[in-house]
Parts: C-alpha cells; sequence; structure tokens
C-alpha cells in the first residue's frame, strides 16, 4: 500500500495529467470535427460518434501515451541518485513493480473517462443526440482499460530497462504498426497474445473495422479479459524478477 | 569547428541507436503503405494503367507517413537533445566554443542529415515494392518526387520544431505530447480545410499529397508546393532566429 501512495505521490508534478487530459480530448476533437467539416451525418447516432473517436485512437496514439506515461513514472527514478534509493529500499521487487502498474492503471481509467465524458459532451451538446452513450460503450470502456495494462505493464518493463525517456515510446509506435498488422491479417492466436495488438483489438470491440464483426459478444470480451489479466501477470512477474537483478549505478 | 561538432553529434548518435530508431521509422512507414497491396484486386491489376497501381501506391505512402513519423520524429530529437540536458552538455559545449544555440543548429545538420536520407529511402523502398509486386505500368515520376521532396521539407521543419521544444523544455513529455498531438492533425489534415492545413506544421502532409479518394476513385490533386516553400522558408527563419537568441542566454 505504501509503494501505490509513494509512485501517486511521485506523480503530483509530473504533468501525466497533460496525458490523461489532452490525449483522449484530442481524440474527440478531431472525431468531432472531422465529421462537422465534412458535413457527414451520424447515420447511426453513438455508434457512428463512437467509432468516428475510438478507431483511429485505439490504433496509434492511445498506445504511444501509454508509453509517455509508463516512462514518466520511471523517469523519475533514472535521475540523480535515485535509482540507488531505490535500490536501496526495504520492499520488494514485486511491490515497487505493483506499485507501478496501480498508477498506471488509474491514469488510464482516468484517460479513458475523460473520452467517455468528451464523447458524451460532444454527442450531446454539437450533434444534440438523443439518450445516453448506450451502456455497451460504458463496458467497452472497461474492457479498453483492462487491455490497456498489459500494455502498460511491458512499457513500464521498457522505461525500468532504459534510461531514455523516449526509445520506449519508439518500441510502443513499432508495436501499434505491428499490432495494425496482425489486426488486418486477423491472425487472432498472436493478437492475443501481443499486448498491442491486444490493446488494438479491444478498442475496435462494436466498430466493424480491423478484425471486428461488428457485433460485441461476450465470447470476443471473456477472451480480451482474460488475455488481459494473464499478459499483466505475466509482464508484472517477469519486471520484478528483472527489477531483482537490477544492481545500483 | 563546425564540421568537428557535425562529427560529434554522429558519434552521440551511435550509442543514441539512433539507427535502429530511423529503421523503424522507415519500416513503419513501409509497412502502413504495404496494406495498399493487400486491398482486394491490387495484384490482379499491376499491369492495367486503369488499376492506378503506382498511384495508390503513392496515395497508401501519403497516408502512412503522416501516422508514423511526426512520433518518430518528435522521440529522434528527444534523444539528441536530453543527454544534453542529463550530462550538463550544454555547459560542456559552451565553454569548449559553442554555445546552445550553435549546438542545436548542429544537431539539425547531423540529424537532418540521417532524418533527410530515411525519407528519400522510404520513398525508394516504396517504389522497390512497387516493382517487386511487378508494376510495369508508368511510373508517375514527377508526382512522386515532388511528394517526396515536400515529405523532406515536412520532416525537416518538424526535426527543428522538435529539436526547440526539447532544448527549451527539459522534460521531454512535452515535445513528444506533442509529437502524439501532431499525429492527430497529421492524419486528420487531408479532411480539414486547406486554409486550417496551413496552421500548424503537420498539417502540411496533407497539403503536399498529390491524390484524393473521391469516393472510390483516386483523383489527382494540385498539391500545395508554394506553400510547402513557404513553410521551408518561414521554418528555416525561425529557427535561426531562435537559435541566435539560444546563443546569447546564460547556460
Amino acid at each position: 500500500m505504501g509503494s501505490v501512495q509513494a509512485e501517486f505521490l511521485k506523480l503530483k508534478r509530473s504533468m501525466s495529467w497533460a496525458v490523461v487530459i489532452v490525449l483522449p480530448l484530442m481524440a474527440v476533437i478531431t472525431g468531432t470535427t472531422n465529421t462537422v467539416v465534412s458535413g457527414q451525418q451520424l447515420d447511426d447516432g453513438w455508434k457512428t460518434l463512437w467509432l468516428r473517436v475510438i478507431v483511429f485512437y485505439g490504433l496509434f496514439p492511445l498506445a504511444v501515451g501509454v508509453a509517455a506515461l509508463a516512462s514518466l513514472i520511471w523517469r523519475v527514478e533514472h535521475r540523480d541518485g535515485n535509482w540507488n534509493a531505490l535500490m536501496g529500499r526495504r520492499v520488494s521487487s514485486l511491490e515497487i513493480v505493483l506499485g507501478k502498474a496501480a498508477v498506471l492503471a488509474a491514469l488510464m481509467a482516468a484517460m479513458q473517462l475523460v473520452l467517455l465524458a468528451g464523447t458524451v459532451l460532444a454527442g450531446k451538446l454539437i450533434f444534440g443526440l438523443p439518450g445516453f452513450i448506450p451502456s455497451e460503450y460504458l463496458l467497452v470502456s472497461v474492457i479498453i482499460v483492462l487491455a490497456c495494462l498489459p500494455v502498460a505493464t511491458l512499457q513500464s518493463a521498457l522505461s525500468m530497462l532504459m534510461r531514455s525517456f523516449a526509445a520506449p515510446i519508439a518500441i510502443a509506435l513499432l508495436g501499434a504498426v505491428v499490432s495494425v498488422g496482425l489486426l488486418l491479417a486477423e491472425i487472432n492466436g498472436l493478437i492475443a497474445v501481443v499486448p498491442y495488438a491486444l490493446l488494438g483489438r479491444a478498442t475496435q470491440l462494436g466498430t466493424g473495422y480491423f478484425a471486428d464483426s461488428g457485433s460485441i459478444t461476450t465470447g470476443t470480451m471473456l477472451l480480451l479479459i482474460v488475455a488481459s489479466a494473464g499478459l499483466t501477470a505475466l509482464t508484472v512477474v517477469a519486471t520484478a524478477a528483472g527489477l531483482d537483478r537490477r544492481d545500483i549505478r | 569547428m563546425i564540421a568537428q561538432a557535425v562529427h560529434n553529434e554522429f558519434a552521440k548518435m551511435r550509442h543514441l541507436r539512433v539507427g535502429p530508431l530511423v529503421a523503424v521509422m522507415v519500416a513503419g512507414v513501409l509497412a502502413v503503405t504495404c496494406r495498399e497491396l493487400t486491398t482486394p484486386g491490387f495484384l490482379e491489376s499491376v499491369d492495367d494503367p486503369a488499376g492506378q497501381s503506382w498511384q495508390r501506391l503513392l496515395a497508401s505512402m501519403a497516408f502512412a507517413a503522416p501516422l508514423v513519423s511526426p512520433i518518430l520524429i518528435a522521440v529522434l530529437a528527444s534523444r539528441q537533445v536530453d543527454l544534453e540536458h542529463q550530462g550538463n552538455g550544454w555547459l560542456f559545449s559552451h565553454t569548449s566554443g559553442l554555445p546552445a544555440g550553435r549546438l542545436c543548429r548542429t544537431k539539425f545538420l547531423a540529424t537532418g542529415a540521417v532524418l533527410g536520407a530515411a525519407t528519400l529511402i522510404e520513398s525508394a523502398l516504396v517504389i522497390g515494392v512497387g516493382t517487386l509486386v511487378g508494376i510495369t505500368v508508368s511510373f508517375p515520376a514527377g508526382q512522386w518526387l515532388a511528394y517526396t521532396a515536400s515529405m523532406v521539407v515536412v520532416n525537416l521543419v518538424l526535426l527543428a520544431l522538435h529539436l526547440l521544444l526539447a532544448t527549451r523544455i527539459e522534460n521531454q513529455l512535452i515535445g513528444l505530447g506533442i509529437g502524439v498531438l501532431g499525429v492527430f492533425l497529421a492524419a486528420s489534415g487531408s479532411g480539414m480545410q486547406p486554409w486550417l492545413a496551413h496552421l500548424t506544421p503537420w498539417g502540411y502532409y496533407a497539403l503536399a499529397t498529390p491524390l484524393d479518394y473521391r469516393g472510390e476513385v483516386l483523383a489527382s490533386i494540385t498539391p500545395w508546393h508554394l506553400s510547402i516553400v513557404a513553410l521551408a522558408v518561414v521554418g528555416t527563419a525561425a529557427f535561426l532566429l531562435i537559435t541566435r537568441r539560444f546563443d546569447r542566454q546564460e547556460v
């Protein structure tokens, strides 16, 4: 618990809010602006708006945003004498890694909330859509947050290993490109084990694009949840083991 | 002096693994471009002028480059500058006669050479892929070269912008965050009104595009070449002006 609190304290002046707020809002703004400027109608109401916001955001920017946040939470450890202080802490490596993962999970959830809130506001205020966003998209949002976790923990591992802030972000972009390839080729076996592809698949849920049928089925949701949980557990344990083997600098 | 400084920057690049980073950019653009090969009917129409095979590949590259390049350019600039922040390099360079602004210009020369070459390689590789899959219809050399040249200009202007950001703001999140936002602007540039696309450097990727889909039909459009030239001039002037100011500031 102390590790989680410490991680949140470190985050206070890190400007993580910039990614958490601006990135999803940018997705909403570009999705909305493109619709307004092109003069197209939202033929299928909330569904059309949702896919205009989420499809592109889920393919590239989300993975890169998650990578930037993971780099941010490890950046402080690589500066000054903080790495040695980290190595000298009495808490276990697993606790440290779990603390970082918990902070990242909270940030992912906040990002998705901002995206949802922005989409709802755009739907009501700009397009005057009736009712509230369908509950299935709230469920999809929960799955997206869960699918963010394997990417977040993997990026956390990379940011732990690399002192550079930017290099892990380049790897995330490469992962996102590979994931687009896997989604286009519909190689489901690999999609379930490559974190970036899993996140890409989760964001396309119900859109009908990139390997998605357009309907949200229980089977697909269960597969995404189980794969996300499994990959997250695996990366957390591997990162803790990796941290155990790191030495002071 | 400048030649030696540029040489030093290349030495730094070796340790910063700039090579693999640039390879990621080239591979990323190539991979997204090549998705066009998987579209129905592409491979069957490589020898049919009505199939517009080269044009389709060029349009696909014009879609891929704005998706992949802005973030990797931000990463490239951040890597090249962040080591100066971490290792007190600004002060060391200044005391050896290379103030911050001149160091910035040196970084631009060295990194820009790599980025420019990577952009040309990107374009050449797409031509190579087109040749390999057996496109036999006439190659639109003028259109292709003009787009490649425009892409080099836009990439270099973005590199200059990110070098300035990374130098001025030590927290590299800002520069990279702006790079990610740039992807949104670049990706939605083709749907923007041209005047709106002129307002940010990322919008110029769309202004350079010589082809656009009108429904299912791929049509040639007139790229805003003068605007690209103006971007190069304004970008160069702004970069020189700002880096001169860096030269006069205390480290």
